[in-house]
């Protein structure tokens, strides 16, 4: 654990060695073309992955396929995440303002995206208690590092990653919270994500899957993935082969659960602390037993 | 428009000469069939092609505002935000005589709006001055509104373009390369009207031209794209870009290289007869469904349902669209989306649940 991201970019980083990614993605590739024959994806209907859903798909799938639906509004500590969000965004570039929840939302309805400003406009007095838990959470994130990032670094927010598995028709995308270094900067790469609620291993998986779709697109492995959390939390990672691997093995069984969906199997409903902000819980038997043991934390 | 044997690259100059007449043509002869003064701007980009294209009642039913030039916002103005900083880069380091270095997206960014509101680059560390644009008016008049948060989401977004472009094109930027938009070291806008009184403009969303123009063509326009969205539509862009390009240089060129920023591709499209004949029927219709929207705005009888379909605001009164998504909509990205509440299921006993 380090105070800060400042710490992280302080050190010598090492570029990992690149070798295995072509490995890895001979791997991916022969696994998505199996799992593709049974899903019936192809580069026209393809299956998209985001990270969202590679963790849903593994970890409870009948929650992944309802999560979708565009019969839920966000619930309020999505908003609230939102806001987190968007603030550790502004503060990368933005580094001289002082980060509120008014900038982050403005910041957000800036870049097109109203749904946050909607969503407090329509509660109107009733959202204080959003806004309060946001403003505290983004105050957690003051000490992060990211307001004082050298530009040499290219700090870049929501860096778009894609990927296209067995001649596309299985596609894994995403948004890096933030990038840092990487080609053609001449430094490693450092992967940042930011999360709004506490701490809990689960959330390493993101780094860990946005590492390798970057190494997979650029040819170079990241040096670090951070996760930046509003509780105080930094978490640093170097990032391994085994690392790798694992992410590989991750994305390479959530796309096995999603052939299986998509040929018609009934979606399993698995309980675990998600099912406390799941929206299908109060129709879900699974769900609805499930209760958490005294130390147990999570999304 | 009219085949011939060779192609754009045989003639680039006669191929664009007759690209502009027979759209000129096409494009005058479907405003005739409005009344006059019926039909206000006509903006066709890229956007509004695709639209026009892939469902021609959702372009209808845009309203002026969607047909003509929409105004800038951060997520639009990011490309030519992100070329006219990365131009003024270049050329600051001309000035002095060196080979720019790598810029930091940034600090680019930064550095070229500080020279815009220095206006003649006065106190902007020996920066050249910045040219008059329309996108560096809207960055001066959000300035001086104090918008701090369009400025803060002008530098998130023009950052990454920037950096994504010299990430795919790479550094240094390849040999005649020549950024498009303002700046002394950049081509102009390529944009083409049929003629000086009409209502259309024609506007090429490529960012930059490799190799010089001349009447032997082979020049290639470059098309960056932050995300590389639907691959399905990738030879309709290139024949757009083409015939935009085309028309507005007046000379076609020999290729398009579209890039991604997300996936790091290039992928050069050779330009030819039928490439070109594409683009200009995107150009034409985009004409040609804006004139019917004088009489026939958004009408679903002749919507074309798609993925679109979740966030178009025709929706509700769409009954094609409703249905797709009730239908094929409740698949997304290859896999079927559940509602929150399920079927009621029966009981293990098999009676009903509705039994008392």
């Amino acid at each position: 654990m380090v105070e800060a991201l400042g710490d992280v970019l302080a050190m010598p980083l090492d570029a990992p060695s690149s070798d295995g990614i072509a490995a890895l993605r001979a791997e991916l590739d022969a696994g998505a073309r199996a799992t593709g024959a049974v899903g019936g994806w192809s580069p026209d209907e393809p299956l998209r992955l985001s990270k969202h859903l590679v963790t849903g798909l593994l970890r409870c799938p009948r929650r992944a396929l309802s999560e979708r639906s565009e019969d839920n509004g966000p619930a309020d500590d999505v908003v609230v995440g939102w806001m987190v969000d968007a603030a550790a965004k502004l503060a990368t570039v933005s580094p001289r303002r002082s980060v509120t929840v008014d900038a982050a939302v403005a910041f957000l309805s800036a870049l097109g995206d109203a749904t946050v400003a909607d969503r407090l406009a329509d509660l109107g007095p009733a959202a204080a208690p959003i806004r309060s838990d946001a403003s505290a959470r983004i105050d957690g994130l003051a000490a992060s590092g990211l307001s004082a990032v050298d530009p040499a670094w290219w700090p870049r927010v929501e860096e778009p990653v894609r990927v296209a598995l067995a001649g596309g028709a299985v596609i894994v995308a995403g948004r890096i919270d933030v990038l840092l270094g990487g080609p053609p900067t001449g430094r490693p790469g450092v992967i940042v994500e930011v999360k709004g609620g506490r701490w809990y291993d689960g959330m390493r998986a993101d780094g860990h899957l946005y590492a390798l779709l970057l190494a997979l697109r650029d040819g170079e492995v990241p040096a670090r993935a951070v996760t930046i959390v509003s509780d105080g939390t930094t978490q640093v990672e170097p990032i391994r082969p085994a690392l790798l691997q694992h992410a590989a093995e991750r994305l390479d069984e959530a796309m096995g659960v999603a052939a299986r969906l998509a040929a018609g199997e009934p979606a399993a409903m698995s309980p675990g602390a998600h099912c406390q902000h799941c929206p299908v819980r109060p129709d879900c038997p699974v769900g609805r037993s499930w209760r958490p043991r005294a130390a147990e934390t999570g999304p | 428009m009219t085949a011939t044997t060779r192609g754009g690259a045989g003639d680039p100059v006669g191929t664009a000469d007759r690209l502009r007449r027979e759209a000129g043509g096409r494009i005058a002869e479907a405003l005739a069939a409005a009344p006059p003064g019926a039909v206000g701007d006509v903006y066709v980009g890229w956007v509004a092609a695709h639209e026009a294209a892939t469902c021609p009642a959702r372009y209808r039913g845009e309203g002026e505002h969607g047909w003509g030039f929409p105004g800038w916002s951060p997520p639009l103005a990011a490309g030519a935000c992100g070329r006219a900083a990365l131009a003024h880069h270049i050329a600051r380091a001309d000035r002095t005589g060196r080979a720019p270095p790598l810029p930091m997206p940034l600090d680019a960014i930064r550095a070229w709006m500080r020279a815009l509101r220095a206006g003649d680059g006065a106190g902007s560390g020996g920066a050249p001055p910045v040219e008059r644009s329309g996108v560096g008016d809207w960055i001066c008049d959000v300035w001086e509104d104090g918008d701090s948060a369009t400025l803060a989401a002008v530098a998130a977004t023009a950052s990454r373009w920037l950096a994504g472009f010299v990430r795919v094109l790479g550094w240094p930027l390849p040999p005649q390369l020549t950024l498009v938009g303002p700046g002394p070291a950049a081509a102009p806008a390529l944009r083409w009207r049929p003629d000086k009184a009409s209502p259309v403009t024609v506007a090429s969303g490529a960012d930059a031209r490799l190799g010089r123009v001349t009447g032997a063509g082979g020049f290639v326009l470059v098309v960056h794209r932050v995300t590389s969205g639907d691959d399905g539509a990738l030879r309709d862009r290139a024949a757009f870009e083409a015939a935009a390009g085309g028309l507005a240089i007046g000379v076609a060129p020999g290729s398009v290289l579209i890039t991604a920023g997300d996936t790091g591709d290039r992928v050069t499209i050779p330009v030819d007869d039928r490439l070109l004949a594409l683009g200009a029927e995107r150009i034409v219709a985009v004409v040609t469904e804006r004139v019917a929207a004088v009489e026939r705005g958004f009408d679903p009888g002749d919507a074309t349902p798609s993925a679109a379909c979740r966030h178009c605001d025709h929706l509700a009164d769409c009954p094609p669209g409703e249905a797709w998504v009730r239908g094929a909509g409740r698949w997304q990205g290859g896999l079927p989306v559940m509602p929150v509440t399920p079927p009621v299921m029966p009981p293990p006993n098999g009676a009903s649940p509705l039994d008392p």
